[in-house]
């Protein structure tokens, strides 16, 4: 504990970087608020107050609807694949053989790309005639499977997560990599000297231990996945038919394409009370992982 | 161990018949020796799936024209052509060395003010005590949180009003604003750790607090700056919505919303797609090449505790 300074010495550190902070994250952040109770139009100073009027409209809004079922169903598999490949790729390359290092870094490679580039690629991946997907399954004899999976309404969600899963993964991988240093070799030997199997070694010790990673995992990916537009933008732009339409792709077309900037913002503020809520259980869940480790 | 979870007790087992031994330990070695083999072996194969994208960007972009039109999409080039690199560099083709140029122009400055501003806040609040610090804490690392959606608008309107909308001024200043949360928490992380007796030595020494940041405080830093440099030039330099919000002219376009335009003016044209992906991802290679360590400590900050 330090002794009590001054308040002008903490101050002058903190002014200048918390002006910034406010002026261009706090303040839009409240301004969204505002603007989701009027009709701006995106152009103009002159916009009325509406009230809940956009948020009446939003609820009874199909589009919204959709965009609310495609996020659900996006969020259901970023929580689950992702993550459990992650976690079993750091399992099975957790030591220290020079292999392991190197199939480590090709793992994580997809970390260092933009989404706009990852995108581009799985689009040829997944292009009907040429893309790799479709010639394997034809080589391998199932034509009957091969199908235009952007442009099939069935199909284009999935492939677009896909995509998107395929740099989670090593995002989770990495995540897990370091929770695995905090188990203590000595529990997982104990256990093994105890005639505990890998499979009971690994429910009964090593997952419970990597209970603090495995919160920052799904907290990360959930976070990331209610936010994530650019793939889905690149790959599908929402479509066809709005099956791919997520809440943050509806929020930027309402806002930035159809020009209803108020509406688009209720959309907004929807999508930021969902993250609040994953934010609020995440700061609990590290406060109660912190009183248990202390 | 976790609370609540009952002791691992341990399981008699019989003791192998001495004669029986030494073909036991062969067995046991044996197994693992294949069960070993067999993890690699579905490693390998699950590593070749997952690089086929890269792969398949490696070869598109290395491959002329002429050889990809007569169907050689997936095939190893036959001879390493550079036209699809000539061809988006060129500034009356692609015109991607202006792209690159705004996106060094964004990134540089906006990760430095980012770790700058991130510095001050983190000193303030890792080595001052005062009334309300763990609230301020909070607020500000709840920022790293926060979908940009919910600024997307505001700061659309606030750019128009002052002027900047359209420059490549108006995403530094949101990609430094949108950069103090991490930056904060992991200086802030930082200042913690080091030790205040160093602090307390330089006080008696007749040091202001000032020179104290400056001259003892800082240079103390680089690791955790090195951290945060990866970090920060990583993500901007990926951004794509930002950017594709704020900037509209070809004069003030990014290297990523540069490269998806392209993809509109070269539907058909992989060949160029890709060099364009390889280009605009070199930057960010190079980081995870030579800058791997500081990269993954950053994005792993905050997944282990204690």
């Amino acid at each position: 504990m330090l002794r009590r300074h001054p308040w002008i010495f903490p101050a002058s550190f903190l002014a200048l970087p918390l002006l910034v902070y406010c002026t261009f994250v706090i303040l839009p952040t409240l301004n969204s608020l505002y603007y989701s109770f009027t009709d701006w139009v995106g152009y103009g100073a002159d916009f009325n107050f509406v009230g809940l009027a956009n948020f009446e409209k939003i609820f009874t809004d199909r589009l919204f609807s959709n965009a609310i079922k495609n996020t659900a169903i996006w969020l259901a598999l970023a929580m689950t694949a992702p993550t459990l490949l992650g976690l079993a790729l750091a399992l099975a390359l957790q030591g220290k053989r020079t292999i392991n290092t190197i199939y480590k870094s090709l793992f994580y490679l997809p970390i260092c790309l933009s989404p706009i580039i990852i995108g581009i690629i799985w689009v040829w991946l997944y292009s009907p005639k040429l893309g790799i997907v479709n010639l394997f399954l034809r080589s391998i004899g199932l034509d009957h499977v091969a199908t235009a999976w952007l442009a099939n309404p069935n199909t284009a969600l999935f492939a677009v997560f896909v995509a998107w899963a395929w740099q989670q993964t090593g995002l989770n991988m990495v995540i897990f990599l370091a929770g695995l240093t905090s188990v203590p070799t000595p529990l997982v030997e104990a256990a093994k000297v105890d005639g505990a199997n890998y499979w009971q070694t690994l429910t009964k010790v090593i997952i419970p231990m990597l209970r603090p990673a495995t919160v920052v995992v799904l907290a990360l990916t959930a976070i990331s996945a209610l936010k994530s537009f650019e793939i889905i933008w690149v790959m599908t732009m929402g479509g066809p038919f709005n099956k791919s339409d997520t809440l943050a792709v509806f929020m930027y077309s309402e806002s930035f394409r159809k020009f209803k900037m108020g509406y688009g913002s209720s959309a907004a503020v929807i999508l930021f009370l969902m993250t609040l809520v994953i934010i609020v259980l995440y700061f609990r869940q590290t406060a109660a992982a912190e009183e248990l480790y202390d | 161990m976790t609370k609540g979870e009952p002791p691992i007790h341990p399981i008699p087992r019989p003791l192998p018949q001495r004669a029986r031994e030494g073909e036991l330990i062969a067995w046991v070695n044996l197994s693992r020796w294949l069960g070993t083999a067999l993890l690699y072996f579905v490693l390998t194969i699950m590593l070749i799936l997952f690089m086929v994208p890269v792969y398949g960007a490696i070869v598109t972009a290395f491959k002329s024209q002429a050889e990809v039109s007569a169907g050689g999409y997936w095939t190893v080039p036959t001879r390493f052509a550079a036209e699809n690199f000539e061809r988006v560099m060129n500034p009356d083709d692609g015109n991607l060395g202006l792209y690159l140029q705004n996106s060094l122009l964004l990134t540089i400055p906006a990760s430095l003010f980012s770790i700058a501003l991130g510095t001050l806040a983190g000193y303030g609040l890792g080595k001052y005590n005062f009334k309300g610090d763990g609230m301020l804490f909070i607020l500000i690392v709840a920022g790293m949180f926060l979908p940009p959606q919910i600024a997307l608008i505001p700061v659309f309107r606030l750019m128009n009003d002052i002027g900047l909308y359209d420059t490549l001024w108006a995403v530094i200043i949101i990609h430094t604003a949108f950069g103090i949360p991490i930056c904060t928490l992991v200086m802030r992380n930082f200042f913690q750790v080091v030790p205040n007796a160093l602090r307390e030595a330089a006080l008696i020494d007749g040091a202001n607090e000032y020179s104290i940041f400056f001259r003892i405080m800082l240079p103390l830093t680089l690791p955790a700056l090195a951290v945060l440099a990866t970090l920060q030039f990583t993500w901007i330099w990926n951004d794509f919505l930002w950017p594709f919000i704020l900037t509209q002219r070809a004069e003030s376009r990014t290297v990523m919303v540069g490269i998806l335009n392209l993809t509109g003016q070269y539907t058909v044209d992989w060949g160029g797609q890709a060099a364009a992906s390889l280009i605009g991802s070199l930057p960010t290679l190079f980081i995870f090449v030579f800058f791997q360590r500081y990269f993954i400590r950053g994005l792993t900050l905050g997944a282990v505790k204690g």
